[in-house]
This record gives structure tokens, C-alpha cells and sequence, in this order.
């Protein structure tokens, strides 16, 4: 009798201490469990250049599909500036856990600046794509010319800028 | 002084004058997005936004007109607009009126915006030229049936490493593409088959882009190939075809290390560099260049020359004398020279007071040291605790039958 009464207490210290443990388990899964705080989901943007924030993990991945199937992986500390082009990326990062993922968009701009030069008004490329940019002289088309972000054109003083297609 | 030297220095001071005022105020127009890609709906209204930047600080009038395939469908509310010099941005939209029918393909539009000479403007920052940005409207009219647009991607590696075969696919039908596979030979530059494999079947629905992605170990000599892929969907093949290497000359920047950092002194910046190559390459070394905010160098400095082992990685040095620097942002140019070659990478340095952060080489490296012991703690703890509760519960169950006998 007093045997099975004993036993009948270990069951319950037994069970006390399992739970005990359950609940420490899913305290430190979670505290793994990385902290992904910046850039917040879906967020959009016109500069290209991403300040990533998390904690607890220290691999980036980004790619352009959410199925990751050929991600841009950075090792990182705790944060990470990384340039992008325009476009729609998903991103999440993994440590001992993976996090969630996250969307973003950078949206592309067509940006022209007018500049003087010495032989007359010129164009740079102030956005973030690749332009075609046709420069007028008056009512005459003089140059039909490609841009890079941050190229300067010939000189006119009329000048069309429109996303490169090809 | 005569009166037409009297008239020439007045011209020559109204030059300056214009050229001070344009030099106040920035001439710029932008237009966000560069692109709106839609897919055709039969009789689709949609409302189609985009941004106007005035990034130039002045007041600008634009006039809005359209042009291309769609410019019949597209009607244009606000014709044209003024934007206030405190206004960097305004937004506008545009309405996309389809038809019920059009040819299968791409339709391409454009909304202009065009800058005019403003009223309101000051003598000396009147527009001398005339702006116009585009932004661009990509319509996709399904084919009928069942039909698929596809590319194929290699990324070389060098030998005994893995080359990647990305084929992504667009379904640019009316209907899904229920299964998507391909078939890839490997040949060499004579021709030579070397190697075959498939690509695992997936499904694209329709107006939806998916990749096909395989990874190829490269256990073949280094030397240009040439893969032949048949891209099987529903009712249709398409044939791609795709040169890469194996193996590649090439030295790559990994990472830079700063030691101790204290602006005003002399920092030591440790530069791990990898050969990718699978032959030694002798007489490599790094000059760094960084620039201020007007692209002017500012400094310039080199390591040691060494030889670096196939497929290793060496530790290269450079001194920064830091003295008469000031914190904020500079770029750096890092060009790594080896016999006629060059390979040069841009980054960003970030300099503070007690820290310089380098950016753009997928690390972020500084004098801050790094927390690697963490992860393994939480690890071991999960581990130990799991198989305490097994224990546990073994312990448990036996007890009870034990007990129950």
C-alpha cells in the first residue's frame, strides 16, 4: 500500500518535471527562432539600397521567386546593406531556425537631370534602370542612345528618356 | 573702355549670372514606374498609377500624352499639372480601357510626361531645354491553348563543384501547363556528348513564371561546353541551347578585415582573396582607391605582391593612413591585379570615430567582434533537453508497468 501510494507521487513530480521541460523546449525554440526586423513585409521602395535588420541569424537569402530556387546568400552579422535592382524579391534569413519570408519591391524609376557642359545642356541618368534616351536638337532627332545609371548623354537641348527594353 | 567692350563684359556677366541660377536650381524631371506589366482581361477598366519626381527643387508644368499599340486605350484624366518645388513627388494615374479581343503577344503603351518651361520661374532658372521621361505599359494577351516562353541560365563553377542550370518558364497561354520537364545533354566544344540529365516535372499556371533549377557537379577537365535542353510541356518542345565553362580564372575578394580601428591613425586592412583557379597565380596585388562625395581620389594605397595556390585563399595587406579623414560614407574601388588582368570590385566604406564598416561584398566586417559561441549553446540545449524527456519518459512508462505487474 504505502509503495503504490509513493508511486502514485513520483507519477506526479514525474509529470510536473516533463511539462516543466516541454515549456523550457518551446522557450528556447522560440528565443532561436530568428527576429527578422527590417525591411517590414511588402515593403516598397525607389532606392535600391536595403538596410536588412534581424537578429539570431546570420545567413541572407534573397531571391526573386519565393521558392528560392536560386537565392543571393550573404553571410552577415546582424545587418546587411545590400543593392538591388528594381524588381519584386523575397527574402528570409536562418540561423539555428529559418524565419519567416518576407516581400519587397523595388520600384523602378525613370529619372533624367539636366546639366550644362561646355559644348551645351546634356542629360545624366538619375534613376535607377537603363534608359533610352533620344536627344533633340530643336524639332530634329540628333542621337538615339542607351543610358547606364549615372551615363551622361550628348548635348541638345531636348531630351526623351523611357526604360531600355531590351 | 569703348561701348562694345562695355557690351560684351554685360553678356559675359548675364552668362554667369544664368549659370549661378542653374547651378542653384537642379533641372530634373522622373517619372515611378519605369514599367507596369498587366495581363489582358477581355473589356478590362484599370486605373494605373505612377509618380511624377521633381527632385530638381523648382516649380515645374508637365503635359501628360500617350503613345504606342495601347495609346487608343489609354485616357489620360489630368492633361497636365504643376508641381511646387516642395513637392518631391506627386502622383497622377492613367485609366487602361482594353477591348474585348486582341492578337496574342505583347502590347506595349507609353504615358509621356513632358516638362515645360514654367511661368512662375526666376530669369535666371528658366528651362533651356526641354525634359521627357516615359513610363512604359506592358500588356500580355494570352496565346490560346496551352503555351510556354522559356530561357536557359548556366552558371560555370570550376571543377568538381556544382554548375547551376536555371530554365525559368513562363505559361503565356490561356491555360495552365499541368507538367513542365526538360531534358539536358552536355557536350563538349567537339561535339562529344559527356553527359545527360532530367530535370524534374513541375507546374506553371497560367500567366505565372517558375524555374526549372538543376544542380550539375562539374566532374569533367576545365574547358568550354555546350548544353542542349529540350524543354517538354503539354503540348509543346522547346529547344535551348547554352555555352559555360568549367573552371574559371579568376581571383575573388571575400572579405575585408579591419583591425582596430581609430580615424586619424593608421588602419590595417587584411583582404582575403580567393583563387578560383586551378593553377597558382603568380604576382597578384590589390590597390585601393577611395573616393570622396565628387569622385576625386582621396586615397590610393597597395599591398604586397604574392602568389596565390589553385583553389586557395591568401590574406593580402594594406595600410590606410586615415590622418586628415573625416567620418561619413566613401567609395572604394578594390582592384585586384594579376599579370595583364585586373578584377576590380566597388564598395562603400563607412567610417565613424572607433569603426570602419565595409560594404558591398555580401559581409559586413568591422572592429565589433561576432557572437558565433550562441548558436551552439541553444543547440546543445535543445539536444540535452529532448533527450531528457525521452528519458524521462522511458523511465516513466517502465515504472508504470513495473508497477502495474
Amino acid at each position: 500500500m504505502g509503495w503504490l501510494k509513493m508511486s502514485k507521487h513520483i507519477w506526479k513530480i514525474d509529470l510536473v518535471v516533463i511539462g516543466i521541460s516541454v515549456l523550457i523546449l518551446m522557450g528556447l525554440v522560440g528565443y532561436a527562432r530568428p527576429l527578422v526586423i527590417a525591411p517590414f513585409d511588402e515593403y516598397e521602395s525607389l532606392d535600391g539600397e536595403i538596410l536588412f535588420e534581424f537578429e539570431r541569424a546570420d545567413v541572407l537569402l534573397i531571391d526573386d521567386n519565393a521558392d528560392f530556387t536560386t537565392p543571393d546568400e550573404y553571410r552577415v552579422v546582424g545587418g546587411e546593406r545590400v543593392e538591388l535592382e528594381p524588381g519584386v524579391y523575397y527574402w528570409k534569413v536562418s540561423g539555428v531556425l529559418g524565419s519567416e519570408v518576407r516581400k519587397l519591391t523595388i520600384n523602378s524609376r525613370v529619372e533624367l537631370e539636366l546639366i550644362e557642359t561646355e559644348e551645351g545642356m546634356a542629360v545624366i541618368n538619375a534613376g535607377n534602370v537603363r534608359l533610352n534616351v533620344d536627344v533633340y536638337d530643336g524639332d530634329e532627332l540628333v542621337e538615339r542612345m542607351k543610358l547606364g545609371v549615372g551615363d551622361i548623354s550628348e548635348e541638345g537641348d531636348g531630351f526623351i528618356g523611357g526604360y531600355d527594353n531590351e | 573702355m569703348g561701348l562694345l567692350e562695355v557690351m560684351i563684359m554685360s553678356r559675359r556677366f548675364l552668362i554667369l549670372l544664368v549659370g549661378l541660377f542653374m547651378i542653384g536650381s537642379v533641372l530634373a524631371l522622373g517619372i515611378s514606374p519605369a514599367r507596369t506589366t498587366i495581363d489582358f482581361e477581355s473589356n478590362l477598366k484599370k486605373n494605373v498609377g505612377f509618380d511624377i519626381l521633381n527632385s530638381g527643387g523648382s516649380d515645374i508644368k508637365v503635359v501628360f500624352s500617350a503613345q504606342g499599340d495601347l495609346a487608343e486605350y489609354i485616357s489620360l484624366p489630368v492633361k497636365e499639372s504643376i508641381i511646387l518645388g516642395n513637392e518631391k513627388s506627386k502622383s497622377f494615374s492613367y485609366e487602361l480601357n482594353l477591348p474585348p479581343r486582341l492578337e496574342p503577344g505583347l502590347h506595349t503603351g507609353e504615358v509621356f510626361a513632358m516638362q515645360l518651361p514654367s511661368a512662375g520661374s526666376s530669369a535666371g532658372s528658366q528651362i533651356l531645354a526641354t525634359l521627357a521621361v516615359v513610363t512604359q505599359v506592358h500588356l500580355y494577351v494570352p496565346y490560346p491553348g496551352k503555351y510556354a516562353n522559356a530561357k536557359m541560365y548556366i552558371y560555370g563553377a570550376n571543377v568538381g563543384e556544382i554548375v547551376k542550370f536555371v530554365i525559368p518558364v513562363i505559361s503565356a497561354g490561356e491555360f495552365d501547363l499541368s507538367s513542365v520537364r526538360a531534358s539536358v545533354d552536355i557536350y563538349t566544344k567537339a561535339g562529344e556528348k559527356i553527359d545527360s540529365f532530367n530535370i524534374e516535372s513541375i507546374s506553371v499556371l497560367s500567366g505565372e513564371r517558375k524555374e526549372l533549377v538543376y544542380n550539375w557537379k562539374s566532374d569533367f577537365p576545365i574547358g568550354d561546353y555546350v548544353a542542349k535542353a529540350s524543354l517538354v510541356y503539354d503540348e509543346g518542345t522547346i529547344n535551348l541551347e547554352e555555352s559555360f565553362s568549367i573552371g574559371v580564372e579568376e581571383l575573388e575578394l571575400q572579405e575585408i578585415n579591419v583591425g582596430d580601428f581609430n580615424l586619424g591613425q593608421i588602419a590595417k586592412l587584411e583582404m582575403l582573396v580567393e583563387n578560383k583557379w586551378s593553377e597558382t597565380i603568380g604576382g597578384v596585388y590589390i590597390e585601393t582607391n577611395i573616393f570622396d562625395s565628387n569622385g576625386n581620389v582621396v586615397s590610393n594605397f597597395e599591398s604586397a605582391v604574392k602568389d596565390i595556390a589553385a583553389l586557395s585563399k591568401e590574406s593580402f595587406v594594406s595600410y590606410w593612413d586615415t590622418a586628415g579623414v573625416r567620418e561619413g560614407d566613401y567609395d572604394a574601388e578594390v582592384s585586384i591585379s594579376y599579370g595583364d588582368k585586373e578584377s576590380k570590385k566597388s564598395l562603400k566604406f563607412e567610417v565613424s570615430e572607433n569603426e570602419l564598416v565595409v560594404v558591398g561584398l555580401g559581409y559586413v566586417i568591422s572592429a565589433e567582434g561576432r557572437e558565433d559561441g550562441t548558436d551552439t549553446i541553444i543547440i546543445v540545449l535543445v539536444i540535452v533537453i529532448v533527450l531528457m524527456i525521452l528519458i524521462n519518459l522511458l523511465w516513466f512508462l517502465l515504472l508504470r508497468k513495473k508497477l502495474s505487474k
